[in-house]
This record gives C-alpha cells, sequence and structure tokens, in this order.
C-alpha cells in the first residue's frame, strides 16, 4: 500500500468512527424542532432517549417557585397594606372620623330623645309611657291629647367624657 | 378638637418565615375561623368566664388609645368613635357606631361574629374594650338588636336583668334616671 492509500483509510475509519455521533447529533436537533413545533416533549424524549430506570428520569413537574414569590431573607417586613379596609357607616346619631380609606360618614349627629316618664316605676315592671291627660271637652277627634310631662331636649355633650359621665351616672329609678 | 384620623396602613406585620403575625405594636396575633370563634366563645359562656374577652377588648381599646394624642375624654365622640371603628373593623369585630338613648349612650355593633345567644361575649368585649378607652370601669349590657347600653358597673346586673324580663331598650332607659355618684 501506499502512503496516499495508508492515509485515505485511515481517514474513512475516522469518518465511520464519527458517523454515530453526527447521527445523535441530527436526532437532538431533530427534537429540538419537534418540540419547538409542538410543544410536547414527553412522548418524543421517551422515544429518542434510550429507557433509563425511573429513578433517574428528570422530573417532569417542576418545583414551585417559591423563593422567587417569598424572598427568604426579607419577610419579616411589613406588608405594605393590610388586607381588609374597614368600612364603617353610621346611620345613627354619631358619625366617626374613619380612616383614610373609608367612606365619608353622614356628619350630623341627631339626637334621638326619648321622653322620660314622670314617675319613678318600681324596679322591675314593665316600661310606661308618660301619663295621659284625658281632657274631658277638648278633644276634638276624640282621641287623648297628651302632654309629655318633662321637655324631650337632653343636653348634648361636646366630649366623650361629658357623654361618659352622663351614661355611667344612670341609676334604677 | 382631635382631628387625627385612624391609619391603618402597616397596622398588621406579617412575618412569613418565621409563621408570625403581629400588630405594629409588636403584640403577637392569631386568625381563627369564626366557626371555632364561635365555639370558643360559646364554651366560655357557658362556663361563666368571659375574661379572656374581655381581655381581647381591653387590647383593642388599647390600640384606640394608642391612636389617639389626647385621652378620651377631652376628645368629641366622634373623634373616639372613628379610632374605636376603625379597630374594631381590622380585628373582624363588625362595625361600631354610638347612638344616645336620652343620657345614655349605646353601643352597636353589627356584622360582628355571632359568638353566642346571649350576646355576651360581644358585651364582654365592647366592656373591655371601653373600659380602657374611658380608663374607668364599664359595663356594656345587651339590649338586643346588637345593642349594648353602657352603665356603671355596679347596675350592670340590674339592666340585665330588666332585659331578660322582656324589657326593650326604650324601657330599659325610662327605667334609668340620672343620679350623680356621692
Amino acid at each position: 500500500m501506499s502512503k496516499r492509500e495508508d492515509r485515505l483509510r485511515s481517514l474513512l475509519d475516522k469518518v465511520r468512527a464519527k458517523r454515530p455521533e453526527e447521527r445523535l447529533t441530527r436526532a437532538a436537533d431533530a427534537l429540538d424542532r419537534i418540540r419547538t413545533a409542538s410543544g410536547t416533549t414527553a412522548a418524543v424524549q421517551q422515544q429518542a432517549s434510550p429507557p433509563v430506570p425511573a429513578q433517574a428520569e428528570p422530573p417532569t413537574v417542576p418545583p414551585t417557585p417559591v423563593p422567587r414569590s417569598f424572598p427568604s431573607q426579607v419577610s419579616s417586613s411589613p406588608l405594605p397594606e393590610p388586607p381588609t379596609s374597614p368600612v364603617v357607616e353610621s346611620p345613627t346619631r354619631y358619625s366617626s372620623q374613619p380612616p383614610r380609606v373609608e367612606r365619608p360618614l353622614s356628619v350630623e349627629p341627631r339626637a334621638r330623645s326619648i321622653r322620660p316618664s314622670s314617675g319613678a316605676p318600681p324596679a322591675g315592671t314593665p316600661p310606661r309611657r308618660p301619663e295621659s291627660i284625658r281632657p274631658q271637652s277638648v278633644a276634638p277627634t276624640g282621641q287623648p291629647v297628651v302632654y309629655a310631662t318633662d321637655p324631650p331636649e337632653f343636653p348634648r355633650p361636646k366630649t366623650f367624657g361629658d357623654l361618659l359621665e352622663l351614661t355611667l351616672s344612670l341609676r334604677p329609678r | 378638637m382631635h382631628d387625627g384620623r385612624f391609619d391603618p396602613s402597616g397596622f398588621y406585620e406579617f412575618n412569613l418565615t418565621g409563621g408570625i403575625i403581629r400588630t405594629r405594636t409588636g403584640e403577637r396575633v392569631a386568625i381563627l375561623s369564626e366557626d371555632v370563634l364561635c365555639s370558643l366563645v360559646a364554651a366560655a359562656a357557658r362556663d361563666g368566664d368571659l375574661t379572656p374577652l374581655r381581655r381581647l377588648g381591653e387590647l383593642l381599646g388599647e390600640h384606640v388609645l394608642g391612636g389617639l394624642d389626647r385621652p378620651a375624654s377631652v376628645l368629641s365622640p366622634e373623634a373616639v368613635l372613628g379610632h374605636a371603628s376603625a379597630v374594631t373593623s381590622l380585628f373582624g369585630w363588625g362595625r361600631l357606631t354610638f347612638e344616645r338613648w336620652g343620657s345614655a349612650l349605646v353601643i352597636v355593633l353589627r356584622d360582628r361574629p355571632e359568638l353566642d345567644e346571649d350576646e355576651l361575649g360581644a358585651a364582654a368585649l365592647l366592656g373591655g374594650m371601653f373600659s380602657e378607652i374611658s380608663q374607668r370601669q364599664v359595663s356594656c349590657v345587651p339590649t338586643g338588636d346588637s345593642k349594648f347600653i353602657m352603665v356603671d358597673f355596679e347596675v350592670a346586673e340590674t339592666v340585665w336583668g330588666w332585659f331578660k324580663d322582656g324589657a326593650d331598650l326604650p324601657a330599659i332607659v325610662g327605667m334609668l334616671e340620672t343620679k350623680r355618684a356621692s
């Protein structure tokens, strides 16, 4: 054999030896194209790669990306806002000064006065309305005319302390 | 008069790593479902010991006081109500409003967790809260329809008896009169 033949054979052997890798490389390229086109990788992978034990398979479901959502180092910092916004509606006597996130309340406190009875009922008895005064001759409709024995107005406390004093001074008649 | 409004931002601090929730004053709190809470309170009411709920009310009152720049007694009822209702809402205890029936201050607490049939759990909570706010021992006695009349500690039992005997709020107020403590 000539030197040239020896060289050619040597080159041919090298090419033969490289062909399996080239096939694998081409198969891998084809796999990538299939993945890109269909988006289904699992089935194609099983066909393209030799079967391996179950323990060696890469996990098909990636782990939950918790660390990105909840940084472990700075999680003790306060959250920007509480989850709930308190809403206070006061259809009654006192309106409040609400937090910024609340709806404004009605402004004018209206006094709901009660009409106290003139006598002192014994404790434990049912409530009594003020005694009616029944004129004998002046009721045009036949209905009794009711007079209040006390003025209905109550002093309006200006401070919470005044309000507190009033309510805490209440005693059974 | 005090014009400061309650600022709810940053009220809670969530430590997700440690699993700890704290209020901005540093006390640790836990979130309970309403069902669990109701069971606990109902059991406490049956046993006649509502001290923990009164203590919780005192904690709420401390938060209210912490948001005021002056004692509650010198502020307007509206200012105190604003802070009290905000704190009550932040703890999930419902909507708080005031009513005045004659000389009586009536606390209204709507949309609260339904604790016990006699509303004694809510009464204990409000009693503790307003005792802390007013720095005096007060009682909030249930009078039906989510309303609680605020009275002196000494007459609470009498008022409660009237309500249990069937008297409604106007009747109860009618059976009370203003007397300065001697």
